[in-house]
């Protein structure tokens, strides 16, 4: 019984076919309908265009003035050059560069100053200190000497002297002055020759004097620094001239 | 006399007119010391010629390890292994008739192993203070930065105040009283920095070199032909505590011209508003230039002060006392570089 059941269940499956089974067939195209483009209206462009998702092209911000002068100046050159003249000058300019760097390290490698060529000193260093009272360039030496002589004050009068000595070996590019160095700089500094011994000699008194608080100093004291100051002035002038 | 160099200036007075012939001046020249520094000068001489027997070379820095010595400060002396630093400690030691000891120091030494310890007497029934080695007049401390700091500080109160103070009592210390102390770079293994407050109880910091080719061809003749060199007992003791007290007192009434005590002072005192700097030296740095100063004028034959005694003193005053700020570090300058900008920045009296 239960495999008669089982067997009447067993109903095979069939695709279920449709009811309308009638074949379709697409319209033609229809062409009397107009068809109407809708266009966003200009405040949606816009808006859309200040979205960052909508800007694929990276906007040049616009040329300065600056930047338009030298954009024409180098298209001016770059037109310049291509001439004939243009390419002579540029051709002999480089090789005039090449020679003027050439002598320039030759004169480096010689330690000649070359500045003085032009009729000025060199610049100083720039000094991150004042200088004004050590200012020897701004003392007139020759009033000042003669007063502190006429007052007695020996030690005042071998000090303005030695400032003197030190600024005529200035003047002359035979020490390079700077409130910073001592005495013994100085020295150290002046060529071969006469003037380290007789400097050092004058370096020696008015350290003497000046530093060893000897303020008792007698006429005929002051007299010798004062003769060993002028020979080595004497000296000085006579290198000079002998240079 | 016709003034052909001062065209303007008037001739000058008649009892100004130098001689032609200096011999004939009757007055005699003053420009010599008004002390007499020849005893002292002796005394250097001899020291320098003792030190020379053995060491090669190294004039600058016997020359500072003098100036330590008259100014009665103590001495660092910095330097990688092998550049004679123990040794020329020690055979300065030797140059001097006093109490000397030494002290190597180790990464587990004790304060009371440097300065001394009470111990308990049974018989007595009492504890009785046992000096330690600090308590000689030469003390050479090999390696100092090899101990920590706790170490360290127990020498805070023995080099300033020249005593230790041990269970409520107080102990002096002979008199002089120098601590020679060594140490290798501290980039070296097992080294410890020692504290700012101890180092600024040093009155210079050397820097000990390598010696030159031909200083170093020099000892390896020497030792070559010695077969070890000069031996250390060839050096005798040629200055004795009371020689080295009245050498002392000779420096102290050194003379100081007021407007160097004030260029002392701006070099000093522009180490603390330095932008490299972010610890500057302190006024214990100002009296140590001072101090040295006088005593360096003294070696060098003069009763005076110059700035150049100043100048050369700078660096080993004030490099062990000033810190550079790490930027400074980083772009590679180092202390004395901080000292010669500062000297090139203030004038120098004149």
């Amino acid at each position: 019984m239960l495999l008669v059941l089982l067997a009447l269940a067993v109903v095979p499956a069939t695709a279920q076919r449709p009811r309308n089974a009638a074949t379709t067939y697409p319209l033609p195209p229809d062409r009397t309908t107009r068809v109407t483009l809708r266009q966003p209206t200009p405040e949606r462009l816009r808006g859309f265009r200040q979205q960052r998702e909508f800007q694929y092209v990276e906007v040049k911000s616009e040329q300065s003035s600056w930047d338009l002068f030298w954009a024409r100046f180098w298209h001016w050159l770059s037109e310049l050059l291509e001439t004939r003249p243009g390419k002579l000058m540029w051709e002999y300019g480089i090789y005039a560069g090449l020679v003027v760097a050439l002598v320039f390290v030759v004169l480096k490698l010689l330690q000649i100053d070359f500045t003085r060529a032009f009729g000025r000193s060199p610049r100083p260093a720039a000094l991150a200190y004042d200088v004004q009272a050590e200012d020897i360039h701004g003392l007139d030496f020759d009033a000042l000497l003669t007063a502190a002589e006429t007052e007695g004050n020996y030690r005042l009068a071998v000090r303005l002297g030695y400032l003197h000595v030190l600024k005529q070996l200035a003047d002359r590019s035979l020490i390079r002055w700077q409130p910073d160095k001592t005495n013994h700089d100085y020295l150290f500094e002046l060529p071969a020759g006469p003037l380290p011994e007789a400097f050092r000699e004058l370096t020696r008194q008015f350290d003497y004097v000046w530093y060893g608080e000897h303020d008792d100093l007698t006429p005929a004291h002051y007299a010798q620094a004062r003769a060993t100051r002028l020979a080595f002035q004497q000296l000085l002038s006579t290198g000079r001239r002998a240079a | 006399m016709e003034n052909n160099l001062n065209p303007g200036a008037p001739e000058l007075q008649p009892e100004l007119t130098p001689s032609a012939n200096p011999v004939e001046q009757a007055a005699p020249a003053p420009f010599t010391s008004r002390t007499d520094l020849s005893h002292l000068g002796r005394h250097a001489d001899a020291i320098r010629q003792e030190l020379g027997k053995v060491i090669v070379g190294q004039q600058a820095l016997a020359e500072l390890l003098l100036t330590a010595i008259l100014a009665d400060g103590h001495v660092l002396l910095e330097g990688v292994p092998g550049v004679a630093k123990t040794l020329t400690a020690k055979l300065l030691a030797r140059t001097l008739e006093v109490p000397f000891s030494r002290l190597q120091f180790t990464p587990d030494l004790m304060p009371s192993d440097v300065l001394g310890t009470s111990v308990f007497r049974p018989n007595k029934a009492e504890f009785e203070f046992r000096a330690g080695p600090i308590f000689a007049s030469i003390v050479l401390i090999d390696e100092i930065n090899r101990a920590p700091a706790k170490t360290q500080s127990a020498l805070f109160e023995v080099m300033e105040e020249r005593q230790v103070t041990q269970d409520g009592t107080r102990y002096t210390v002979p008199e002089p009283f120098m601590v020679l102390a060594t140490q290798n770079p501290i980039e070296q293994e097992g080294t410890y920095r020692l504290p700012e407050a101890q180092l600024d109880r040093f009155l210079f910091k050397l820097n000990v070199g390598y010696p030159t080719v031909e200083e170093e061809i020099a000892i390896l003749q020497g030792h070559h032909a010695g077969f070890g060199g000069t031996p250390l007992e060839a050096v005798r003791a040629v200055l004795t505590a009371a020689d080295l007290k009245g050498l002392r007192e000779q420096v102290r009434r050194q003379h100081v011209e007021p407007k160097l005590l004030e260029y002392i002072a701006r070099v000093v005192g522009q180490t603390r508003a330095h932008k490299g700097l972010y610890l500057g030296a302190s006024p214990r740095a100002s009296l140590a230039l001072l101090n040295g100063a006088k005593a360096l004028a003294a070696l060098r034959g003069r009763d005076f002060v110059t700035p150049e005694d100043i100048q050369y003193l700078a660096a080993p005053v004030l490099r062990h006392r000033i810190q550079l700020t790490p930027e400074r570090e980083m772009e590679g300058h180092t202390a004395d570089d901080i000292v010669k900008q500062i000297l090139q920045q203030i004038e120098v009296p004149r």
